[in-house]
């Protein structure tokens, strides 16, 4: 086939002419450097790998709960806080006897107040007896103390393409705060929602935010509503209910038909709580459940072998250039036992969802939690895991990637 | 300190360091672990793939990118990347194909089409006789024209970047002769009826380059692949690639490291002489393929600065920076037939007036174009019964993003995609917006921020004719400006897209084996 199409000469000519024309716009052309484009810079404040803060405020909510005003550290130059959603948390990174750890948290505040130089996250933690890192906080942590905490992560917030402008909040203890916040964001007006708000305490010195909650409401002109759920036996309060929030509480309260649930709480409370939930025959994307962390007795879990109860295993892992082998129990998950050894390894949500601490299994058995399994089919087929929902069945081998935090 | 840092650190020294496990830096690393070198493969996200990924919302897993591979091809007609990735990698992938070419829709009244089209030349100029009567002879000279195309590339890659000028000019000549033309030009001097042109051309959007500036090498090779070959997914999403590459590289005793960024990449005296990570390791190296692009490796890591010689610099400014994207991922919960979709790739436009769509990517508004996959009508099981995914693709320049604020970022993002879904409803008659359980957007900061690309950007450098694969391929030499250091991905020589990152990857890791050879080195 003969083809021309200005003429078969200068068609060719065309084409060794191209080398040339390439050569001399490169000449032509400035030599100035490059910046960093704007859009990797807003990626960057959206999504910083690690801020740097420090504690510029303590106060303490209940007996057994404290609130941490976390603000920029400009010392290691974090200047400002990466703004978020409402409902979203950070990921704090927290050394404790050399090892690396990491825990989520909510943050409480609205994310306007995250603006500026004098901006802050609020976030609330509750004393657990007995328990690793919160001893430490209460110990160590003080005015003035340095945190390194993720970006924002989290998807627990109101998506206004998906959701109605109703939200019923369905809270139990500490699952209280990232409805705090939602709660300040309605006030702003930085959000066009009604929330009401089932919180489950166990009694009136149990709840958080007690007075703040009630200040808010009265603020809201109508936009947010509070109901106290206290399973005590008595109900100290006025307007509270007493038990738990079932589905006739929930009827009573709620418009279900028009409304999103958003669950946060301790596991118990979410399985019975979404028990309830059933009654209303609701789709699955009108019920929003925030990740619930790792604190959970594996040998209760459906499926989990009676006979690994009790043992221990070896794992051979690798990170950056070290190959180490480590003692783990078949009770904690792959990613408490390479903290405890000192390794430091990635994590997030340590709930299985985010993926941050994707590894691979080069050989072994795990048991994975159920409704804890966020990883993608193609992990599956070639042996990826997520840490932090993974229990060992067996000596393992692992490939674990360093932290980038 | 924990004690993680500094006993983690990697201290070997490797036969080349590959920057990037992009689609480009896979088919490097694999391609030099295949030929027994020493590699260690660096990435600064926690998995590979780059934008061909996926990822988790609730009980849906999503495809990031990808819509249709060109050059797969079927077991018994294979294109050449599943010949690359089968006969020279090992690599064996679930390959589905894709039921139609595409549904294009044109919602401007002026212009009202809707047409949907297959793939198979004789089909395709069958659906294009009876679309537009009158167009078959020019169609099919069209074709066969982009059939030479084709072999013209396949001969550059066989010949490694290093083609033979007397064989191309004998051979090729019609491959040479439309090098220096657009699309348009060489699809007017074929009098390809307009309407036929347009419904030929609704593809220009996987390019992003409007028809009046894109080059017909890159257009023609893409469309006459897809004609040919068909267009194929893995089943398991691009993710499933990406791991078939991790696992067969380690197979071949390859190292990966990922949460690893590169932050230098050391060179003294013109050479190439190692890597410094972000986790403080310091690696000894003679050579390092870069899956990122020229304009992040000259202007941010090659150190120390004194080293980038002023032309390289010149280069990136001189070059176009390409388009970044948009995507609007939509878990659904009713099926595709409920939702009333039947096809897996609709392109819906406002017109086929390429110019005035790439004008619509300039500013915050919704394009005027999107390009949309239903995944189920592929693979109908890829979510769970009763259920659908559809992802909503549209493109923009990176400069409508660069004023908006953290705080003006979400809700900026959540009226494009409220419209590009009113948009897509309006055209089709679906309904989309009723049946949302999970949905998430990725923006330009998205794509800059799991990769790291520049601006966002995911299409590399605009293939205008004068900076297109042929000029490129024809200055790989005058190019290379650093000894040891070659590029792979889409900012690469051959262009943008899925399977020209393959190749390029490929030809990347063959000029460092020949670079090797030349120097009398460990080859």
């Amino acid at each position: 086939m003969k083809i021309s199409v200005k003429g078969s000469l200068r068609d060719l000519f065309g084409f060794i002419r191209l080398k040339s024309y390439r050569r001399n716009r490169f000449a032509k052309a400035p030599a100035q450097p490059i910046d960093l484009g704007p859009v990797n810079e807003l990626a960057a404040q959206l999504h910083p790998k690690r801020q740097n803060l420090l504690i510029s405020e303590i106060r303490d909510e209940t007996k057994s709960t404290r609130t941490f005003r976390l603000a920029p550290d400009p010392e290691l130059d974090t200047l400002q806080l990466a703004y978020f959603r409402a409902g979203q948390y950070l990921s704090l990174k927290v050394d404790i006897d050399r090892c690396g750890i990491t825990r989520p948290y909510s943050i409480s505040s609205a994310p306007r107040e995250a603006l500026g130089a004098d901006g802050f996250y609020d976030i609330t933690i509750r004393k657990i007896d007995d328990g690793f890192f919160t001893a430490h906080v209460w110990d160590h942590w003080k005015v003035g103390t340095k945190i390194v905490a993720s970006g924002p992560c989290g998807r627990f917030y109101h998506e206004p393409i998906r959701d109605g402008n109703k939200i019923v909040g369905l809270a139990g203890g500490s699952g209280v705060t990232p409805f705090c916040s939602m709660a300040r964001e309605i006030i702003y007006g930085d959000m066009n929602a009604e929330l009401l708000l089932l919180y489950g305490s166990s009694d009136k010195d149990d709840i958080v935010f007690y007075e703040q909650l009630g200040e808010l409401e009265a603020k809201s002109a109508g936009r947010i509503k509070v109901v106290h759920v206290l399973s005590c036996d008595e109900a100290p309060l006025p307007d509270c209910e007493q038990g738990f929030i079932t589905a006739d509480l929930i009827n009573k309260y709620a418009d279900v038909d028009e409304s999103t649930f958003f669950i946060c709480g301790p596991q118990a409370m979410y399985d019975f709580v979404r028990q309830e939930l059933t009654a209303f025959g609701l789709p699955p994307r009108r019920i929003r459940n925030e990740v619930y962390g790792e604190a959970r007795d594996v040998s209760n879990a459906p499926g989990f072998p009676r006979t690994a109860v009790n043992k221990s295993f070896e794992l051979t892992v690798r990170i950056g250039g070290l190959t180490t082998i480590i003692p783990a129990l078949a009770a904690e998950t792959v990613l408490v036992a390479m903290e405890r050894a000192g390794l430091a390894p990635p994590s997030e949500c340590r709930s299985g969802t985010c993926g941050v601490c994707h590894t691979l299994l080069v050989s072994g058995d795990v048991f994975v939690y159920p409704d804890g399994d966020g990883t993608r089919a193609a992990d599956r087929q070639f042996g990826f895991i997520h840490p932090c929902s993974s229990y060992p069945l067996s000596d393992l081998e692992l490939a674990v990637p360093r932290s980038g935090l | 300190m924990a004690n993680g840092s500094r006993s983690q650190q990697i201290q070997q020294a490797y036969d080349c360091v590959v920057v990037g496990a992009g689609n480009g830096g896979l088919a490097s690393a694999a391609r030099l672990a295949v030929a027994g070198k020493r590699i260690l493969l660096l990435e600064q996200h926690n998995i590979p793939g780059g934008f061909a990924s996926s990822f988790r919302r609730g009980r849906f897993e999503f495809e990031v990118s990808l819509h249709q591979f060109a050059d797969i091809g079927s077991p018994t007609n294979s294109g050449s990347v599943r010949q690359f990735f089968e006969d020279e990698l090992g690599i064996y992938l679930d390959w589905v194909e894709v039921p139609e070419a595409f549904r294009l829709i044109l919602t401007d009244p002026e212009e009202a089409l809707d047409v949907t089209m297959p793939y198979g030349v004789d089909a395709f100029v069958d659906a294009l006789e009876e679309e537009v009567p009158g167009s078959r002879e020019s169609v099919t000279k069209y074709l066969g024209l982009c059939q030479e195309v084709l072999e013209g590339l396949a001969y550059v890659g066989k010949s490694r970047g290093n083609p033979d000028r007397k064989h191309l000019l004998g051979q090729h000549t019609n491959f040479l002769k439309t090098a220096p033309y657009t699309v348009d030009q060489v699809a007017e001097a074929l009098d390809v009826p307009e309407q036929a042109r347009k419904i030929m051309h609704a593809q220009w959007s996987y390019i992003g380059v409007p028809t009046n500036r894109a080059n017909f090498t890159i257009f023609g090779g893409m469309l006459i692949k897809f004609i040919t070959f068909g267009a194929w997914i893995p089943r398991q999403r691009s993710h499933e690639i990406a791991l078939a590459f991790d696992a067969r590289i380690r197979e071949l005793g390859g190292d990966i490291q990922y949460n690893t960024r590169v932050e230098e990449i050391l060179v003294d005296d013109g050479n190439v002489v190692g890597v410094v990570t972000s986790h403080g390791d310091r690696i000894e190296t003679d050579y390092v393929i870069a899956n990122a692009s020229p304009t992040l490796v000259y202007n941010r890591l090659i150190h120390p600065k004194s080293e980038v010689p002023t032309i390289a610099l010149q280069e990136c400014n001189a070059r176009l920076h390409g388009l970044s994207g948009f995507v609007v991922y939509l878990g659904l919960d009713a099926p595709p037939e409920e939702i009333g979709l039947r096809e897996y790739s609709y392109l819906v436009y406002r017109s086929m007036d390429t110019a005035a769509g790439y004008e619509s990517f300039r500013t915050l508004d919704a394009p005027d174009l999107q390009a949309v996959v239903c995944l189920n009508n592929a693979i109908p099981d890829c979510s769970p019964p009763g259920t659908s995914i559809v992802f909503i693709t549209t493109l923009y320049r990176p400069e409508a993003w660069h004023s908006v604020k953290p705080r003006d970022y979400v809700g900026s993002k959540n009226k494009i995609a409220a419209d590009l879904i009113a948009d897509f409803e309006r055209a089709t008659g679906a309904a989309l917006r009723e049946h949302i359980e999970e949905f998430e957007v990725a923006t330009p900061q998205t794509f800059a921020r799991y990769t790291g690309s520049y601006d966002g950007n995911i299409y590399g450098y605009e293939p205008e004719p004068w900076d297109s694969l042929l000029p490129r391929m024809m200055m790989l030499s005058d190019d290379q400006h650093i000894g040891g250091l070659q590029f792979s991905g889409g900012s690469a020589f051959r262009c943008l897209g899925y399977s020209s990152s393959f190749l390029s990857g490929q030809v990347g890791a063959l000029l460092t084996i020949r670079e090797m050879k030349a120097r009398g080195g460990s080859a």
